[in-house]
């Protein structure tokens, strides 16, 4: 690692550490939907930044893995880990046998397939009361307890969710940097040259969505053991459309775009509640204004701007 | 006369009568007390979170003007959570950390309400819910009261009315939702009240039209109707297909939106419910006369809910002192109460308590509302 990035990921690391202590709770609080949200929204983020895929279901996998963590843990008794683990199974199993037939589709006609998957699963997640307690949800799933250290308050849990979060971000950051990521960079640009180089456009966007379907499966575990209580009403396609927002707002190629796509859905509603009852239409315009006016993300207009100022400051010197 | 003059004598007269409404003002001082709520004023709850915020200010007004809490006025801090229990617990922990308030009340709907109780429960703020007791977790959380009846009691109402008709053969029409809950609290009461569920159809949440299932009610030749939905779709198609046995509905669609939204189908349909404000009961008529001076409309249950809440969480706050723990203003929550709405009494293992003696049957006549005089014996 270059002196460079140590100069400023050691003061990243530092406030991040200090940060749940020093914010009161209810910040806190959104710093662990925030880390929730990055992992849900990685996943997107790999498959609208890097195989141009529009997913509107990652709501569903998101139900599964926090269903799977309340139905074992309160329903079965069984430890939280299998919870994880059951989730995580259920939902790479479910995109490969959904994602396989549905790939198959590009453009608008893909996210179109993907929506009704979404569709249905919140339907399913109503009808099926008997797995998923229907309108009354199911209540008291424990807090994580990790050897012995309960994980009861967001300043504790912000740790756990976090460091989840970025190994999830090494994943991604290793698939991208892999092979695995040129081809995916190529099918992106141009399927059919990808085709020709004799890459299996299929098998990879299957791939991909397993691993998008992990990612959404870990953040409805991790959001089970935070809220302790889980309903049909998290799992809306409205869910779905906040994770799309995540790469869209933030920028879809970078991973630290998810974490401030993730931010922006957390924090500005919260935000924005306080001037009165039309705060769901500002949130709206400012979703407008940030799509038109940065059509590559927050990041990327970030970037941008940093670019013009080094000319700047090149031409002056 | 300028407009703006216009408007700021219209303001002024306003404030006059606002003002009359809480007759002679008593005064308060001192550091007001933070009470906190949540409800669903955007998104799919709106239909109640506007009217229990309505409810809730109103409270304030009233409290306030007749001393506060020892002579302390109370503030109301209403917030938000956009029918969504992810924001109602973010709201929460805000209210109870970032502000300090010393009780909660709401939100609105169910699953919020579990959400919000996991924090409340776990730091002993004393918290009133605007439902009814929902999943099996909430009966461990001694110091969350809710100011509505449980589904139980509302499946109760519903056959307790078909009892007093004697009807026995009923068909009911369901939504996926609010009409699922009460349902499944329905059928093992039935077989107690000699009932039997001829048909029971259930539709989609938000359905926009359930013509079928209502013909299959109708083919099943019942004595009687139940509805249990929030939507005024099932009450249009009812009508349409020419049922004509009595309908009776829950409460879930006892809101004037649903009754604008029925038409000419808001007829001969009977609902067992609490605050007729048509015809309030005597307890009521203060209440609804303030509401009507305040808001130029009629109050229905959810209003009513909102206000009892804030005067219960006084109610203990005068009991057990202004500074008093959470814990203590629990306690002093425990004991009955006659509310606007119904007779509480937080005691009980349901952390409601009220008696199906408190409910009324309205009828709706042409789209209004009047009071039947059938009430369940003691």
């Amino acid at each position: 690692m270059n002196p460079r990035t140590l100069l400023w990921l050691v003061p990243c690391l530092i406030v991040w550490a200090v940060l749940p202590f020093v914010v009161p709770r209810n910040i806190a609080d959104l710093l662990v939907f925030t880390g929730i949200y990055t992992v849900a929204g990685l996943g997107i983020g790999l498959l609208l930044g890097h195989c141009g895929i529009v997913n509107l279901a990652q709501a569903t996998f998101y139900g599964l893995g926090a269903y799977a963590s309340a139905y074992c843990t309160v329903m079965m008794g069984l430890p939280s880990i299998v919870g994880f683990l059951a989730g995580a199974a259920i939902s790479m199993a479910l995109a490969y046998v959904i994602g396989r037939p549905i790939l198959r589709l590009t453009g608008y006609f893909l996210a179109l397939g993907t929506l009704a998957l979404s569709a249905i699963a919140s339907a399913l997640f109503f009808e099926w009361d008997w797995l998923t307690g229907g309108t009354l949800g199911i209540g008291g799933i424990p807090k994580l307890d990790l050897f012995g250290f309960l994980l009861d308050r967001p300043s504790r849990y912000y740790f756990f969710v976090w460091i989840v979060a970025f190994a999830c971000m090494a994943v991604a950051h290793n698939l991208i940097d892999s092979r695995t990521g040129l081809m995916l960079r190529a099918m992106r640009d141009s399927s059919t040259a990808a085709a020709a180089l004799s890459i299996d456009l299929q098998a990879l966007r299957t791939k991909v969505f397993v691993v998008c379907a992990l990612f959404g499966s870990l953040a409805g575990s991790l959001f089970a053991h935070h809220a302790s209580f889980v309903s049909t009403q998290s799992f809306t396609v409205d869910r779905s459309i906040s994770f799309l927002l995540i790469p869209v707002i933030g920028g879809a190629t970078s991973i630290p775009g998810i974490v401030v796509g993730a931010l922006f859905v957390t924090f500005l509603p919260e935000l924005l509640s306080k001037l009165g009852d039309i705060h769901q239409i500002l949130f709206g315009l400012a979703l407008v204004a940030v799509v038109v006016l940065m059509p590559e993300g927050l990041v990327g207009a970030f970037a941008k701007l940093r670019t013009r100022f080094a000319r700047k400051g090149g031409s002056h010197g | 006369m300028s407009l703006s003059s216009f408007i700021a004598k219209l303001a002024g007269a306003t404030a006059l009568v606002g003002l009359s409404a809480f007759g002679v003002q008593a005064q308060t001082s001192g550091e007001a007390i933070k009470i906190g709520a949540i409800v669903s004023v955007t998104g799919a709850g709106a239909g109640l979170g506007v009217p229990e915020r309505n409810g809730l200010l109103l409270a304030e007004k009233d409290i306030n003007a007749k001393g506060g809490i020892k002579g302390r006025p109370i503030k109301i801090i209403v917030e938000d959570d956009a029918s969504n229990p992810d924001t109602a617990l973010s709201k929460a922990n805000d209210l109870i950390f970032g502000q300090k308030v010393q009780a909660l009340l709401g939100p609105s709907l169910t699953a919020s309400t579990v959400a919000v109780g996991g924090v409340t429960h776990a730091n002993k703020i004393p918290q009133i819910a605007f439902t009814g007791i929902g999943p099996a977790v909430e009966r461990d959380r001694k110091c969350v009261a809710h100011v509505l009846p449980p589904q139980r009691l509302n499946a109760t109402a519903l056959l307790e009315y078909a009892k007093s008709i004697k009807a026995t053969k009923i068909g009911v029409l369901h939504d996926a939702g609010y009409g699922n809950v009460v349902m499944a609290e329905l059928k093992p009461l039935a077989d107690k009240y000699g009932v039997k569920l001829v048909a029971v159809e259930k539709f989609e949440i938000g359905a926009t039209d359930t013509t079928t299932q209502a013909a299959k009610v109708k083919a099943a030749q019942p004595e009687a109707v139940f509805i249990i939905a929030t939507s005024a779709t099932p009450f249009r198609n009812v009508k349409q297909i020419q049922i004509t046995q009595p309908v009776i509905a829950a409460i879930g669609s006892s809101s004037y939106e649903y009754v604008n939204a029925m038409g000419p189908a808001a007829d001969n349909i009977v609902i067992p419910e609490f605050v007729v404000g048509e015809d309030p009961l005597p307890h009521q008529k203060a209440f609804v006369e303030l509401y009507k001076q305040a808001y130029n409309s009629t109050p229905k249950n959810y209003e009513a809910a909102a206000w009892d809440a804030a005067h219960i969480i006084a109610a203990a706050l005068n009991k057990a002192g202004a500074d008093a723990t959470g814990e203590k203003l629990c306690e002093a929550m425990k004991a009955p109460y006659a509310g606007v709405l119904a007779n509480y009494d937080f005691s009980a293992d349901d952390m409601t308590g009220i008696p199906i003696t408190s409910f009324v049957f309205s009828k709706l006549v042409g789209g209004k509302y009047t009071r039947t005089p059938f009430r369940v014996a003691q």
